[in-house]
């Protein structure tokens, strides 16, 4: 079950498109371009959104996850970014192991679980209370509890294959600090993943060893490979590594399953250990960190987490959701369970009342009409017409003016009826027909009263009507001029009057109304592309010079600075059910 | 951050008790231990749910058993127990604390030693004893979290045993801030029938 869902678009899906309109609503490939509104941040500065997908990241300070303890960077070098102090993973489960003492008396119950208190007498071993496997298993004992850490990383760094890496990080070491002096501005100077010394080391090995890519590579690279020696292994791979011979056996004999490592649980170390579920080694818990996050383009600060490492606090922190309307949609009933705009009228009035689509929690809400389930399901029945409300909640302190738009641009086949205007014109065999309203729309300004708890409705209206007269005016014109469309052509007699256009404006939310027209084909997801553009008044007058990257155009009015700025957003609406099965 | 579309939910007004701070507390949700538990304000206990209160640390004078702060719901069918072990020789209860905006769906069974502020804990889990849950996390539907872990800031966890998934949106506090405040003033009585 899918709820109605709107995304927003981020324009680094179009980096090597001639547009920013998002790719049409019904290929796969727009889904990589939309997210959820929460999700993405905005830079004053390009004044753009950007997403996760497309913004720097740098660390800004690692934390084990499992005592919390702040590493500083110098130490997680040393300790190959894992936690020095007492934190061990499960090799089986993955759950976090608690360092138990033996007891000296025998224990009366055996099946009772340890004592897990770090008071106990040696030998020390890990044990985990998910699982219930501990370290003696592996043939792991520890004289005292504490620094357990510190004697898990010699064994570590004693592996043959952490000697050979080392080997080889010394190897490549020289290569790289000249060419970090050669090349002091990098190709790619913004990359998303950060480039670590070791990659680079590889590319250059890559460039080296691959004949077609050398040529692609700087010229001035040309002369340091030569200086460059032939690394030979510590140990000839060929020949060594794995008992073979000895697996085979071993799984010749083995008669459960659970015998056998997973490959989930080998994954962290290395391929030349032994598939043995009972030769896992608790593992020292990997180190997580604080991320900031800068603009791809500008390279401003997007978000900046604070020091500590469990404060959810930020000393900056661009969100979209602080800049553009947070949009959200609710399908109401199909006019064949609905028939008269007036109960669409009462459900406007106790939102939700009568509208099984719009929340999770369904036991509760009391008026269910007959086609609640269906749609509560997120099916639509295909040749029928929906209505669907939006709401549009301005973030901004300043009042805005929004104007909607269905994309036009559908390359493939079908056309898209623009909004609202005579889609009798278009061809019938459109799987979808979508009305919005035309005409801008006011939303009024974000206050923070409204976000008081004791909400006494009353006491803001005036404010409210005040500010329709200073910023709105044109709301009954909005209100009214949702009878633009003409016949349709699936034309089952959605009521004309009001249905599509402003239905309500409440503090800074505005709800709208839409209608989509489904055709007798129409099947699978029902979702388009809008685009929103809003205007506002800017409050600084800093022309950010539209150095045509901007989306956003600033002109000067009577009545002081106006900007626009437009995104994409994908609406989904639901999804048409094949013929027979929802019936 | 308003959700508008979202219908109110309704309930009996004679099921509930509302205190005077705006307690929302079901007649049919047992709270053992009254006087050991304190309710932060705006928070929804509902029907069918277990707080033991009276699961105490042994010994003379008042003690605070579970604290919970506000806008916090404990969902149908919820168990709060104050986790116990047995140090040097003597075992004992300790208290447990929650924090603001903290919901707890339906069904869960929760030890836990601390849960902080905006954390999400979805249906079906069993939260062991001990655990510590940070700010701003978030436990997926039918998650076992094994007792004794700790569950950083903005994270998912998910799974048996729970583990790390991803980390959670920047701006998830405030948008738990609005839905937990949202879903209290969507939580409205009825006044009889229906």
């Amino acid at each position: 079950m899918t709820l109605p869902s709107v995304l927003y678009h981020c324009t680094c899906s179009n980096a090597y498109s001639a547009t920013n309109a998002p790719p049409p609503a019904h290929l796969p490939s727009s889904s990589y371009a939309f997210h959820p509104l929460s999700t993405l941040f905005f830079c004053e500065e390009c004044d753009l959104v950007r997403c996760n997908r497309c913004v720097a990241v740098e660390v800004s300070g690692y934390y084990c996850p499992n005592c919390l303890f702040e590493v500083p960077s110098a130490s997680v070098r040393a300790e190959k970014n894992r936690c020095a102090r007492n934190c061990f993973q499960c090799p089986h489960c993955s759950n976090t192991l608690s360092v138990v003492g033996s007891d000296p008396p025998p224990n009366p119950n055996p099946r009772a679980p340890p004592n897990v208190n770090s008071s106990g007498d040696s030998p020390f071993f890990l044990f985990c209370n998910y699982c219930r496997w501990d370290s003696v298993e592996a043939g792991m004992t520890f004289e005292k509890p504490t620094g357990l850490a510190h004697q898990l990383q010699k064994n570590e760094d004693l592996a043959p294959e952490t000697l050979e890496f080392d080997r080889l990080k010394d190897h490549f070491e020289p290569l790289l600090r000249a060419s970090l002096h050669s090349s002091s501005s990098p190709a790619h100077p913004v990359t998303s993943t950060p480039m670590n010394a070791i990659t680079a080391a590889a590319n250059s090995a890559l460039n080296r060893d691959i004949p077609g890519l050398r040529r692609k590579g700087r010229g001035e690279k040309h002369n340091l490979k030569d200086e460059w020696g032939v690394y030979r292994a510590r140990i000839d791979s060929a020949n060594s590594g794995v008992d073979a011979e000895g697996e085979v056996d071993f799984l010749r004999d083995c008669e459960d399953v659970n015998e056998i490592a997973g490959l989930e649980q080998r994954w962290g170390s290395s391929w030349a250990h032994s598939i043995k579920a009972n030769d896992l080694e608790p593992l020292r818990v990997p180190l997580h960190s604080k991320q900031s996050k800068r603009c791809p383009e500008c390279r401003h600060i997007l978000i900046k987490p604070e020091q500590k490492s469990q404060s959810v606090r930020y000393k900056i922190k661009l969100m979209a959701a602080n800049y553009l309307p947070l949009i959200e949609i609710m399908l109401a009933q199909p006019p064949a369970q609905m028939p008269t705009a007036l109960q669409q009228r009462t459900a406007k009035g106790r939102p939700g009342a009568a509208q099984g689509a719009g929340a999770g929690a369904s036991g509760n809400v009391t008026t269910v009409g007959a086609g609640a389930d269906e749609l509560g399901a997120g099916l639509l029945v295909s040749g029928r017409t929906y209505q669907f409300q939006l709401a549009f909640t301005n973030p901004l302190y300043d009042p805005i003016q929004v104007r909607l738009s269905v994309q036009r641009a559908q390359p493939t086949g079908f056309t898209l009826p623009t909004a609202g205007t005579g889609t009798s014109t278009k061809p019938a065999r459109a799987p979808f027909a979508i009305s919005l309203p035309t005409t801008p729309f006011p939303i009024s300004a974000y206050a923070e009263a409204w976000e008081y708890d004791d909400d006494d409705e009353e006491m803001f209206m005036d404010d409210e009507e005040l500010e329709d007269i200073i910023a709105g005016r044109e709301v009954g014109a909005a209100g009214g001029m949702g009878a633009l469309r003409g016949g349709r052509p699936g034309g089952a007699g959605g009521s004309e009057k009001g249905n599509v256009g402003v239905l309500e404006r409440k503090a800074n939310v505005t709800k709208v109304g839409g209608e989509v027209v489904l055709g007798k084909d129409a099947l699978g997801e029902i979702k388009f592309n809008m685009l929103v553009s809003y205007t506002y008044r800017s409050d600084d007058p800093q022309s950010n010079a539209d150095d045509g990257s901007s989306a956003a155009n600033t002109n000067k009015t009577g009545t002081g600075e106006m900007k626009t700025f437009s995104f994409y957003s994908v609406v989904y609406l639901g999804t048409v059910g094949p013929r027979g099965a929802t019936r | 951050m308003a959700l508008n579309f979202h219908p109110p939910i309704h309930y009996a007004k004679s099921e509930y008790i509302e205190t005077d701070t705006g307690n929302k507390v079901s007649r049919r949700a047992t709270i053992a231990g009254p006087q050991n538990i304190i309710l932060g304000g705006k928070t929804i206990i509902a029907s069918g749910a277990i707080i033991r209160g009276d699961l105490r640390r042994t010994g003379p004078g008042h003690a605070v058993v579970i604290s919970l702060g506000r806008y916090c719901l404990i969902s149908d069918g919820c168990i709060l127990r104050p986790p116990y072990k047995t140090y040097r020789g003597n075992f004992n209860y300790y208290p447990m604390k929650i924090g603001d905006h903290v919901h707890i769906g339906s069904n869960s069974v929760v030890e836990a030693a601390t849960i902080g502020n905006h954390v999400q804990i979805g249906k079906n889990c069993i939260i062991g004893k001990f655990t510590i849950i940070k700010d701003c996390a978030k436990i997926a539907d039918n998650t076992v979290i094994p007792p004794n872990t700790v569950v950083p800031a903005l994270a998912l966890f998910a799974g048996s045993p729970g583990q790390f998934v991803e980390d959670l949106p920047e701006s998830t506090q405030e948008l738990i801030d609005a839905q937990t405040k949202q879903y209290y003033s969507r939580f409205q009585p009825l006044e009889q029938q229906q």
